[in-house]
């Protein structure tokens, strides 16, 4: 079959699509994750600064990420603020996920016992100490399956960067089919990448929970 | 305690040479049972004899492997007409002649008290609603719960819902309600209102058997007292005579931790 | 922005909802029938469909709109834009639905179909009264959520041309030279239309809350 051969010769066009999409999706879930984390640590002082943050976290949760993706490519350059597609990119797929991590934490925060919180408090511990050793690991035990969901919602939302000229692995698939002509099989062969990729984490997710399981929590 | 006269009636329900095992355990053996009209039976027995397995086996919830079971005169469970298994609508119209009230309630959480009484007269007997909803009004009444036809059963109390269910049962007119343990799952002090509705019932005439652990209640209500020990009937014998004077050693040892 | 540039942007907003909104009242659907025949579990039928489920929740819908789009054709299939965006976004949807539903399915109770049976209700009757509305209530804060991301899906649509609520600034933006202003107010209708879904599934939420208790 010719059409397979030239998705060949075309391999290094796929292989730096899913080398972008890997580094965007690596580093920005990395990012958003210790920014989450830190939303939330911000969010158990219940001053100001913590009111303005819930907002600005239910305000992610209501826009989709490209519109996001859209403010920061399109909509910054006029105030003098000039990204490229990659950073804008990066930096979109940050905040959002960051704002959705968060709201996974804060979620099973609301219902954490405070006997836990208490203990520690008795044993002396300061309040990021606590937060960092006991609080934060007990909600990121906990909110496991959640996380992982996001982590993949993450993945899949790197392809709307294609949308803002990010060369990325759906955009890879789309200059070869628009080169050779042919999208079936373009196509077919970055879907099966993005399977592999989510399906590798499903597996690693699977993997992580033998740690909470280990310690009693219990999963569905 | 029945006033009916039912010599020569067809018995509610008559079992013949039932048994029933789980893989290799079996649970009931040659089970003989037969409940006249207006008979009232308690099912004795420690947890673990299989009673609750024999009441499910009448109403085929639970399909016995040997014996017959005839509801009313007819068979359950085999189309004897066809020589074959019934089906899911025959074994449905059978069903329909039987009430069964259950250790756990389970009301219908989605309907209303009085929808969950008028719900089977109106899809399973084709009944029109307004017939359904004076019967139900009418059962409500009886199980004295008149003023909460609309709540719905997460706020009702454990001893509200089973007499729900036994409204739901009765909405039927069923020809024998069967009771799997139904104040097992109960507070103390809603155990009462319950076995109350239970009596009146079987002054009524109504033809029950019951599953239970109330001694009290066997003993005041029941026509015949059945004792299951390892899936055999050990003894049956009316309430006076079993209570006082049991045949066996195994009897006489229960009713002694019992009491 | 000016009274045309809203106009253009309500257009593109009425884009976004009613393809939307055809994709979702047919994947809630779909989502039922996948749900019913794997709970039948026939040999073959449900490894493909479990295969479908895992490769639609895997690809993005942006990827999967254009591979659509562009690969009908060489089937001999011809789709216009909306109706390959209505199939991508429905067949994307439905697998989560059918998911949602599935999970409703095997959490229900044996107790209640047992109250039915011995009631004599055949298991048509108890599948209609009292299974499926149970059903309906406790999926419904999942189906709710699985829209709101439907919606925050939908820009995706765009990469085929169709000129939606997000691609719709862009429109503008040509003719003011002013981009800021057409996104924040297209973002500002995507919060309205999302917030009132958070808004239902809240309410559902509720609801689902009281049958379960």
């Amino acid at each position: 079959m010719t059409e397979w051969s030239i998705l060949w010769d075309a391999r290094e066009v796929f292989s730096n699509g899913l080398i972008a999409t890997v580094q965007l999706f690596v580093l920005s879930t990395l990012c958003a994750f210790v920014l989450g984390c830190a939303l939330v640590y911000q969010l158990e002082h219940g001053n100001r600064l913590s009111r303005a943050l819930r907002l600005l976290i239910n305000l992610m949760r209501t826009l989709p990420f490209l519109i996001l993706a859209y403010l920061l490519y399109y909509g910054l350059p006029p105030l003098g603020l000039r990204l490229s597609a990659w950073s804008a990119g990066l930096l979109a797929l940050i905040v959002y996920h960051a704002a959705y991590f968060a709201e996974i934490l804060r979620g099973s925060r609301l219902v954490m016992p405070e006997g836990y919180v208490e203990a520690a408090k008795a044993h002396g511990f300061t309040p990021l100490r606590l937060y960092l050793r006991i609080i934060l690991p007990t909600l990121v035990i906990k909110t496991r399956p959640l996380l992982g969901n996001q982590l993949i919602i993450a993945l899949k939302d790197t392809a709307f960067l294609t949308i803002i000229t990010v060369q990325e692995l759906t955009a890879a698939a789309n200059s070869v089919q628009s080169t050779y002509f042919i999208p079936t099989q373009a196509f077919v062969v970055v879907i099966v990448l993005y399977w592999l990729i989510s399906i590798c984490l499903e597996l690693a997710l699977k993997r992580a929970a033998r740690f909470g399981a280990k310690r009693g929590f219990d999963y569905v | 305690m029945s006033e009916h006269t039912h010599a020569s009636d067809v018995p509610a329900v008559s079992i013949k040479k039932m048994s029933k095992s789980f893989g290799d355990i079996e649970v009931l053996r040659d089970i003989d049972l037969v409940v006249n009209k207006g008979e009232v039976v308690s099912v004795l027995g420690s947890s673990g004899s299989g009673k609750s397995t024999m009441l499910r086996c009448i109403n085929w919830l639970e399909e016995p492997d040997r014996g017959t079971i005839h509801i009313a005169g007819q068979r359950i469970g085999v189309n004897e007409h066809a020589g074959r298994k019934m089906t899911g609508k025959e074994l449905a119209t059978v069903r329909a002649k039987t009430g069964m009230v259950f250790q756990g309630f389970n009301l219908w959480p989605h309907l209303s008290v009085i929808q969950n009484v008028m719900e089977a007269p109106i899809y399973v007997k084709g009944m029109p609603k307004e017939q359904a909803r004076a019967i139900a009004i009418e059962l409500l009444e009886k199980v004295g719960l008149a003023d909460k036809h609309n709540a719905f059963p997460f706020t009702l109390s454990g001893g509200q819902k089973q007499r729900v269910a036994i409204a739901r049962a009765l909405a039927m007119s069923p020809e024998v309600i069967l009771f799997d343990e139904p104040t097992s799952a109960l507070d103390p002090e809603r155990v009462g209102e319950v076995l109350t509705v239970m009596k009146n019932l079987s002054a009524e005439g109504y033809t029950m058997i019951v599953v239970t652990h109330e001694m009290e209640f066997a003993r005041a209500v029941s026509d015949q007292v059945v004792f299951l020990e390892k899936g055999l009937i050990i003894e049956k014998a009316p309430p006076a005579q079993f209570f006082t004077n049991p045949k066996t050693e195994r009897v006489r040892k229960f009713l002694e931790i019992s009491a | 922005m000016n009274g045309q540039a809203w106009l253009l942007l309500f257009e593109g907003a009425w884009t976004t909802l009613w393809i939307s909104a055809t994709a979702i009242a047919i994947g809630v659907v779909l989502g039922l029938a996948i749900a019913l025949v794997r709970m039948a579990k026939v040999p073959f039928v449900d490894q493909l469909l479990v295969l479908y489920i895992s490769l639609a929740r895997a690809t993005p819908l942006v990827t999967f709109v254009l591979f659509l789009f562009l690969s009908a054709p060489t089937f001999g299939i011809n789709m216009n834009r909306n109706t390959a965006a209505i199939v991508a976004m429905t067949l994307n949807t439905a697998a989560f639905n059918a998911e949602i539903w599935r999970a409703a399915f095997l959490s229900f109770s044996r107790e209640q179909k047992e109250a039915a049976l011995a009631c004599g209700m055949t298991s048509g009757v108890f599948f209609r009264r009292i299974m499926l509305p149970q059903m309906i209530t406790t999926s419904l804060p999942g189906l709710v959520n699985e829209m709101s991301f439907l919606i925050k899906g939908s820009p995706a649509i765009a990469v085929i041309g169709i000129v939606d609520l997000t691609r719709v600034t862009n429109r503008i933006a040509a003719v003011t030279y002013d981009p800021l202003p057409p996104i924040l107010a297209a973002a500002l209708l995507y919060m309205l239309i999302i917030s009132a879904l958070l808004k239902l599934q809240a309410m559902a939420e509720k609801k689902a809350n009281r049958l379960a208790m």
